[in-house]
């Protein structure tokens, strides 16, 4: 399958070990770029835009439409670099938040939540996302993430990666999961919290 | 905003970005004023994105040409734009705009109205909504809160108007009154919703799918009353195409809400028809 063919190398792997530094450089890049800097906006997107395409990917899966929202959250960058702010975030962040935020508009306006929630309940969910997984290349990040998500419980862990990796909003979640709604709520919460510390997200 | 205890449980599902539409704008609007809120956001964020990190694909190799060509042609939005509250320049007397004196019913067409919409909130903030009772009894109290909502708005509207400017007491008291009604309007995919308390004379106005005002214009909102187009606040979407605004002015003496494009520090009058109107009541 062609598809698979685009899945590249992590730009992770050992640079994750200097974290710090890539987190610096791409601020520099996302800072300039604020500045109208076209040669900076260039240098991120080759830093960051298959981590932007990844995200973008596993949520929206379909692929055309995939590098659609890609090439709408990178022009979003562009337009609206002025308004990262580095005391709030990381670059990273900042540009992946974006990312997924413009994934989950694109699936939730594609897709009725019926048909969603059908698919899930036919077991699909599992599955989908173990194919995903496994066409991504083991990285130091990947494997510090499973890590983090295994200390979850799977109410926490279920409840995060429906909504992070699926696009279901907690009311789904809830109706999915058999769950309360404000039993969802909290366990997305305090799940994440877990994963904060696990992971070392200051 | 200890007396929210209900919101503080939104961050994760907000960081995963699971809140449907209406709750979103909500807690945005909870987020600008709660300080805790915003903090723990901004970790939870930085945890998903690390989640979302791990997915690495790498898109086709004429996206790249593609984006960079396209970014050549995109205006930057630029650094802390400085506009006037149009409120202040408008405090003189001024003429009845033909669009209100006709009555009215040029958009009656493009009107659709769902009250429906309002109940999907209100539920939603069921949990809040007993805490808020609480606060909306104590007349004193709002009437506190109210000057100094008043008082922020005036402030943040000189400074900036990128932000959505409200605060979630403001918001969340229009919603908890036992009289609110909701007009909602879809145009050409654009949706602007009014959450009204004729009581209370209190309005908020919600935006979603909008693109940017044009180059030095921004959007304002006005009050359609017997008396003429009264201002009612300015608001720009944010890069999502959305936004909230907590509206000036006495909503019970308004039978509309109308939005116009307008020079940015806004106009003495509605300068055109008005783009989209929400009639009330």
């Amino acid at each position: 399958m062609a598809l698979e063919d685009r899945w590249l190398h992590p730009v992770a792997g050992p640079d994750e070990v200097r974290a710090p530094e890539q987190a610096r450089d791409e601020e520099v890049l996302l800072l300039a770029v604020a500045r109208g800097d076209q040669a900076a906006f260039a240098a991120l997107y080759d830093r960051i835009g298959s981590l932007v395409h990844g995200i973008v990917r596993r949520v929206v899966r379909d692929p055309a439409q995939s590098e659609e929202v890609t090439q709408e959250v990178m022009v979003e960058v562009w337009r609206s670099a002025v308004r990262f702010d580095p005391d709030r975030g990381s670059a990273r962040t900042w540009i992946l938040t974006m990312a997924h935020r413009r994934a989950i508009d694109r699936v939730r306006s594609e897709q009725a939540s019926r048909n969603r929630t059908q698919r899930v309940a036919d077991q699909h969910y599992a599955r989908d996302f173990d194919e995903v997984s496994e066409r991504v290349e083991v990285s130091f990040e990947h494997e510090q993430v499973r890590t983090a998500l295994s200390t979850l419980t799977d109410l926490q862990r279920q409840a995060v990666e429906l909504a992070y990796y699926q696009g279901y909003t907690y009311r789904e979640v809830a109706e999915l999961l058999d769950t309360p709604l404000g039993t969802v709520k909290t366990r997305m919460r305090d799940g994440l919290i877990r994963l904060r510390d696990a992971l070392g997200v200051a | 905003m200890s007396s929210y205890p209900d919101l503080h449980t939104l961050t994760g599902a907000y960081a995963v970005d699971a809140l449907p539409e209406d709750e979103r704008v909500l807690f945005e609007a909870h987020l600008a004023v709660c300080g805790a809120c915003e903090q723990e956001v901004q970790e939870l964020q930085a945890t998903a994105a690390r989640l979302g990190a791990i997915s690495v694909a790498g898109p086709s190799a004429g996206l790249r040409g593609r984006i960079l060509t396209e970014i050549d042609a995109v205006r930057q939005e630029r650094p802390e734009p400085v506009v006037e509250a149009p409120v202040e320049k408008l405090a003189a007397r001024r003429a009845v705009p033909r669009w209100v004196a006709n009555g009215l019913g040029i958009a009656a067409a493009l009107l659709l109205v769902a009250v429906g919409g309002l109940a999907a909130v209100v539920a939603s903030l069921q949990g809040q909504v007993a805490n808020l009772e609480v606060i909306a009894g104590t007349a004193e109290q709002t009437s506190a809160e109210l000057g100094a909502v008043t008082e922020r708005l005036a402030d943040l509207e000189r400074r900036t108007v990128d932000a959505p400017v409200l605060t979630s007491s403001a918001v969340t008291d229009v919603l908890a009154a036992p009289d609110v009604v909701t007009v909602s309007v879809t145009h050409d995919d654009l949706l602007g919703r009014v959450v009204a308390s004729p009581t209370r004379g209190e309005a908020v106005f919600i935006a979603e799918g909008w693109e940017p005002a044009p180059h030095e214009h921004t959007y304002v909102l006005w009050l359609i009353t017997p008396d003429g187009a009264v201002p009612a606040g300015l608001f720009d979407p944010d890069d999502q195409g959305r936004a909230t605004r907590v509206m000036t002015g006495d909503v019970a003496r308004a039978t509309a809400v109308g939005i116009t494009i307008e020079p940015e520090g806004g106009s003495p009058v509605p300068s055109d028809e008005p783009m989209m109107t929400l009639q009330l009541g």
